[in-house]
Formats: C-alpha cells, structure tokens, sequence
C-alpha cells in the first residue's frame, strides 16, 4: 500500500518537474544570452563631437579611415567695426584643407591660410577610446602635433633670415569624455612653439589650457563652446586667451560650424597664442568651417 | 515494483529527450534603402532566435551595432547615433507566436506566418510576418522577407536626404536553428 502510494507521488513529481522545466521565456533567455557576449565585446563610444573641430581647434574626433574631409574655413572681420564695415563681414580671412583618415585612429591634414599665407599641417592619433563592455575606458585620449609655416616676404630681406624662423610648432594632448548622447566635453593642453619671437624678452613656448564641449540641441544641432587659457608666465604680451562661441549643424555628407570668436587665426599658434580681441570691446568676429567628408576608399567588410 | 519502476524510467527517458527550444546565436538579417539616389544596404550576422515547438513560440533579437556594410562609416555612425539611436534602443526584437500548428518532426518546407510584436526604435507595433520555415533532421531554418516603414517606427527623414534614404526598408532574415 505504502509503495504503491510512493509511486505515484514519484510519478506525479517527475511529470510537474517536466512541466515547469518548459515554462521558459525566450525573450529573457535570449537577452541574458546577449548580456553574457556584450560583457566579452568592447564598446566604443563613438560621435563624441560631429566633426574633427571644436570651433577654431581640434575635437578628439579623427577622420574615419579611408575618408577625405575637405574643411572650408572663413574668419570674418570684427564685429564692433559697424555698419559701415558691414560689421566685419567686408573682411575675410579664409583657411581651406584637406583632412585624411589613415586608420580608426591615425588621421594627417594640411592646409592654407590666407592669414599672414600660412601652411600647416598636423598630425593627430587616438591613443585611447572610451568604451563599455569588456573593456571600461572613461575617456578618449588622442595627441596632436602642428607645424605652421608663414610665407610672408621677410620685412627685411637685407639681414640674415633663416627659414626656420618661419616655423612655429603646436603640441596638443586632447582629453575627452562622452557624458551622455547629447553632451561631450574635452580638455586640451597645448603647448605653442615659435622657433623665433619678437622680443627678447617674449617666450618662445606658450603653454596653455583649453576646455570645450558640446550640448546637442536637436539630433543634428548642437551648441559648442571652447576656450584656451594661457599661463600667465608663458604668453607673448598684449594678448587675451580665446573664447568661441558656436553651433553644429550636420546635414548628410556636411558638417556647418557657425560661431563667434575673438581669435582672427584659425591655426594653433594664431588663435591659441595671438588672439589679440577683447569679447567685451567687441572684437568679436562671426566666422564659420564647413566639413564635407568623400570616401576615398571604401574599406572592405570585416 | 520493479516493472514501476522501470515504466518511470522510460518516461522520465523519452520526455527528458526530446528538445523543445531550437535557437541560433549567428543568423543573418539583411536591409536595404532603394532611394532615387542612393542605395544602401547592410547586414549583420549576430541574430539571436529561438522557436519553442512545444508552445509554438519565438523570440528574436539583434544589436543594432553589429550592422555593417553601408556606403562610407559616416552613414554606419548617422544610423547608430542619429537615426536609429542605438545608446538608446540598443536591440531590434520580435517575438510571438506561430499561428500555424506544425508537426515539427515531420520533415519539410512550410510556410507559416509569425504573429507578434516587432520592436523598433523603442516602438513595438505588432505584425504578422509571413516566413518559410525547412526542418530538417537537424534543425529548423527559418528565411523570411518583409519591409518596415521607417515612418512606423520614430525614424524621421530629414528632407535635405529625402532622395537618399527610403521610407520602406526591405529586410531579410536567414537563419538555422539548431536544438539547444
């Protein structure tokens, strides 16, 4: 009787074990299946700002691999000129180059500047990207380095002139962070050199501090901002530090930076080192980049 | 008592054998934008699905990062960060139920229709997706077509690329579930 008894309750308990083991939720089966590979795949962040420019100077972004990014840059004259300097408009300097991405993390560009006829180019490489999942990296990390090259003719061609003197060097560490979708903020150590100086007296290496960022607006709007603050013991005299004003407007294939700046150059040792405009004389000027970006090559897929 | 216990035996046997959850962790999923001028196309081949034969059951899913293909990364890193906004939604799912009832140890090719919930974009809308599904001594493979309108789902078309990018995507999914 006993047995029989027990048999039945083994019976009946082998039969509900089979019931509750099919009562299983594909979906969360399945998430916690991408959950465990997503914790073994690295993150990176990516589009921290829209394009390789803050507003005068360079954002962590690097052109993509395979990609030229033609930039298109106008510096207008001052607004406080008034009406009859069409409040600076009538005045132009303009800055066009050629960006290229060689790798996911190593970019070239060089360009001209109708300023003091300048050429520069630069280099700039990630060294770290900031990423979630295998891999947890708060920041993004890339250097940057410039030569920039004035072609004016020598004041006096009568006296020795070294083409090194022509030369001044930018050395930037650009530090970044993607707090969320719509904001993005970066520091950016610079360090100026001038191969040769007015004065005596004026220092050949300017160090500087910026900080920018960015505050979307809209999916395809954001409103940027950027400011370099030179050390006071390492800065040529009579010049104030560089503060932008500006916003992104990214439509398909283009990048339009519209802003407000006190800085006439728009190369590294003109605006971070030279900006001689004071915001609250009114030495402010509208100026804008446009980026178009073209693939050159198209990578194959992985 | 013996013979009980041994008619037990060979029913905890039989049950326990047989499987009720085929799924795949690599099936392929597949769109394209025919626009007036331009075309694109891209791929992934990280589709998760499972299919329960005992309940008629489904569940599919994929990350939206795992996309490639594109015409340039520009438009890899527009899909991600403006249009499909993959921070925020970072996976496309849909899961129901299979309307027909399929005898899924006979062998053959059938064609059912899956009714369920597709989410998109954060959006879930339901629809009924017709597939044709193959089972094999393996497993089950699973091939379906069908469009989504990107309109449906919170995916505005900016004007400036209405020639560019269509409407109505045309979506491909191929994949073979193995038992689990």
């Amino acid at each position: 009787m006993l047995q029989r008894n027990f048999c039945f309750i083994l019976f009946f308990a082998f039969l509900t074990e089979q019931i509750q083991a099919q009562d299983i939720d594909l979906n969360q089966m399945l998430e916690e299946e991408q959950k465990k590979e997503a914790k073994d795949k690295i993150n990176y962040t990516i589009a921290t700002f829209k394009t390789t420019r803050l507003i005068n100077g360079q954002s962590i972004e690097t052109t993509q691999q395979g990609v030229m990014d033609l930039k298109i840059s106008h510096r207008f004259g001052t607004v406080n000129g008034g009406a009859y300097e069409f409040f600076g408009l009538d005045n132009a300097s303009m800055r066009f180059g050629f960006d290229f991405g060689l790798s996911p993390k190593l970019m070239i560009g060089v360009g001209r500047s109708t300023y003091q006829k300048q050429y520069d180019g630069f280099i700039k490489y990630k060294l770290l990207r900031q990423s979630t999942g295998k891999r947890n990296m708060p920041i993004s990390l890339a250097l940057m380095t410039s030569a920039m090259v004035t072609t004016l003719k020598w004041t006096d061609p009568t006296r020795p002139n070294y083409f090194s003197s022509r030369l001044q060097y930018a050395h930037q560490i650009i530090i970044a962070r993607k707090f969320s979708e719509s904001t993005s903020i970066q520091l950016m150590p610079t360090l100026v050199h001038y191969n040769l100086v007015t004065n005596a007296n004026d220092p050949n290496d300017i160090i500087a501090i910026g900080i920018g960022g960015r505050q979307k607006i809209t999916p395809r709007i954001s409103i940027n901002a950027e400011y370099y603050y030179q050390l006071p013991a390492y800065k040529l005299p009579n010049t104030t530090n560089s503060l932008s004003f500006g916003v992104d407007i990214e439509t398909g294939g283009h990048v339009f930076q519209l802003h407000f700046t006190n800085s006439r150059g728009m190369t590294e040792r003109t605006f971070i080192s030279e900006t001689a405009g004071k915001w609250e004389k009114g030495d402010i000027l509208f100026g804008f980049n446009i980026s178009r970006v073209f693939t050159i090559k198209k990578m194959k897929k992985k | 008592m013996k013979l009980l216990v041994t008619i037990l035996s060979l029913i905890i046997c039989t049950t326990h054998h047989q499987p009720v959850i085929f799924s795949s962790n690599n099936g392929k999923l597949s769109f394209k934008s025919e626009a007036p001028m331009e075309l694109i196309n891209a791929s992934s081949n990280e589709m998760k699905g499972a299919i329960d034969i005992s309940k008629n059951n489904f569940a599919f899913r994929i990350r939206i990062r795992s996309f490639e293909g594109f015409n340039s990364p520009l438009q890899k890193e527009h899909f991600n960060e403006n249009y499909m906004e993959s921070e925020k939604y970072p996976e496309a799912t849909f899961s129901g139920k299979i309307i027909e009832t399929i005898d899924f140890s006979k062998k053959g090719i059938y064609t059912i229709r899956a009714k369920g919930f597709l989410m998109v974009h954060g959006i879930e809308l339901e629809r009924i997706i017709k597939s044709e599904i193959e089972i094999t001594s393996t497993g089950i493979k699973v091939n379906s077509s069908f469009s989504i309108l990107l309109s449906d789902y919170n995916i505005p078309i900016p004007r400036v690329v209405k020639e560019k990018l269509a409407n109505e995507i045309k979506v491909d999914v191929s994949t073979t579930l193995l038992p689990k």
